[in-house]
């Protein structure tokens, strides 16, 4: 296989370590060597040659092929057969409405969460289960590493140059959830986005830190989901009060009290658009006074409308815990979904 | 040994041309792109001043983008050839 990177000679694993760290190529972690043969590896999975273009980042023109995605994929980990989710999110990160120049250069600080929908995540181990959202498993912690991986090495997202962003948050290491599928009544996220049903598929979201929260001394539906539109509403007053996609991550222990009362997503989605709310006049509640100006009457919903929101069955089976995942800032980046392309024709690239 | 790949583009992404630089700013339009954040607003009314009483500048034009997070829109990129010069400036 043809390469067109330049490659490097070093004696050690830690000569790899001080050649990839002094070149400011890592996020601070040690990584993987990304050797000719573990790239190529990638690249036959998913039977790519390496100059294949898997889209042009649309702000500033550059090219990215799968070349460039297989090595940092490697570098964090990735094994060949992660490697096709890196694929399809780099592929939807790139789509217009992402917006990913502005979402990874903002000082707003946000970071690229990814979604993992159908039979892909049993394949691949990824789990939706405890600890969901962070080190829940191998291959939604190496996934999220890879995105972050390739931002800094390929859009130069390092900070201070193109990641201008003033705080960052954990979830820029990596950032990846594998929706519960299995254990759940609700359709997968990716049915509700317009995926047939059993395609393995990806969705990205401009995303502010999870907001955790708790509430275990309620079973009505109403009241679990009260919680969530009172965090929802807490971000709109103290982050930002622009209307975009939020995702719920939803754990079994409340998701089954809102299962039993024959809540569906979309029932989910209608509630919290009619109770995430607020008026404009509350930021003065929070020492944001100075911007209500002659508008404190005017009423602003967290998304345009229910089907902006994102409810993801996912997390450890006990506990009444949840999380509101914010938007970067509203709608300036929409979630994207795709499917995991499958190519039936396709020939394995030349050696 | 090991021998290991670059992980980068290799190539610099590709770059606009700088126009060429002005003798002088005495009569010429200068525009102004804002991204609309609120620090923007006293910076631009500061430097319209300077420009004008300072540096004899003609005429300023004051363009805000829809998105600040996204490129100037394609109307105010379609004014810019009718301008000597033009300032970008960051609000935050």
């Amino acid at each position: 296989m043809q390469f067109a990177s330049r490659s490097y000679s070093a004696d050690s694993i830690s000569a790899v370590q001080e050649l990839y760290h002094s070149n400011g190529w890592t996020d601070g972690l040690p990584i993987v060597p990304p050797t000719r043969e573990a790239v190529e590896a990638c690249l036959e999975w998913v039977m790519m040659p390496p100059d294949q273009l898997i889209g042009i980042e649309p702000v500033r023109g550059l090219a990215i092929t799968a070349e460039k995605l297989a090595i940092n994929a490697v570098m964090a980990g990735c094994l060949p057969m992660h490697f096709p989710v890196v694929v399809t999110a780099w592929t939807a990160m790139m789509q217009e409405e992402f917006l990913m120049h502005g979402a990874t250069a903002s000082t707003g600080g946000c970071a690229v969460l990814v979604i993992l929908n159908g039979p892909i995540r049993l394949e691949i181990g990824a789990s939706g289960s405890f600890n969901a959202l962070a080190n829940s498993d191998r291959a939604t912690a190496v996934i999220g590493r890879a995105i972050r991986l390739c931002l800094i090495n390929l859009l130069d997202d390092r900070p201070g140059v193109i990641d201008r962003s003033t705080l960052g948050h954990p979830g820029k290491f990596s950032y990846c959830v594998a929706e519960d599928e299995e254990d759940t009544t609700w359709l997968p996220l990716a049915e509700h986005r317009g995926v047939p049903k059993g395609a393995s598929s990806v969705t990205v979201l401009a995303a502010g830190a999870p907001r955790q929260l708790m509430n275990e001394w309620t079973t009505k539906p109403e009241e679990i989901l009260e919680t969530f539109a009172a965090e929802m509403r807490a971000n709109m007053r103290h982050y930002s009060i622009h209307p975009g996609n939020y995702a719920l991550i939803i754990p079994k222990q409340l998701r089954e009290h809102l299962q039993a009362g024959g809540w569906t997503k979309a029932d989910i989605a209608t509630f919290i658009h009619e109770r995430a709310r607020i008026h404009r006049r509350e930021w003065a509640d929070v020492g944001k006074g100075a911007v209500v100006r002659d508008r404190g009457d005017s009423v602003y919903t967290a998304m345009d409308s229910p089907d902006q929101l994102l409810v993801v069955a996912a997390g450890g089976p006990a506990g009444g815990f949840g999380a509101v995942i914010p938007p970067w800032l509203g709608n300036k980046s929409y979630a994207v979904t795709l499917p995991i392309g499958v190519c039936v024709d396709c020939e394995p690239p030349k050696k | 040994m090991f021998e290991v790949l670059d992980p980068t583009p290799g190539t610099a992404p590709p770059a606009g041309q700088l126009a060429p630089r002005l003798d002088t700013l005495e009569g010429k339009t200068i525009g102004f792109i804002s991204n609309g954040k609120e620090g923007t607003k006293g910076f631009f009314r500061h430097l319209d001043q300077i420009l004008r009483e300072e540096y004899g500048v003609a005429q300023v034009v004051s363009r805000t983008k829809s998105n600040y997070s996204a490129p100037a829109d394609p109307h105010i990129v379609a004014e810019i050839k009718g301008w000597d010069a033009v300032v970008s400036g960051l609000g935050d």
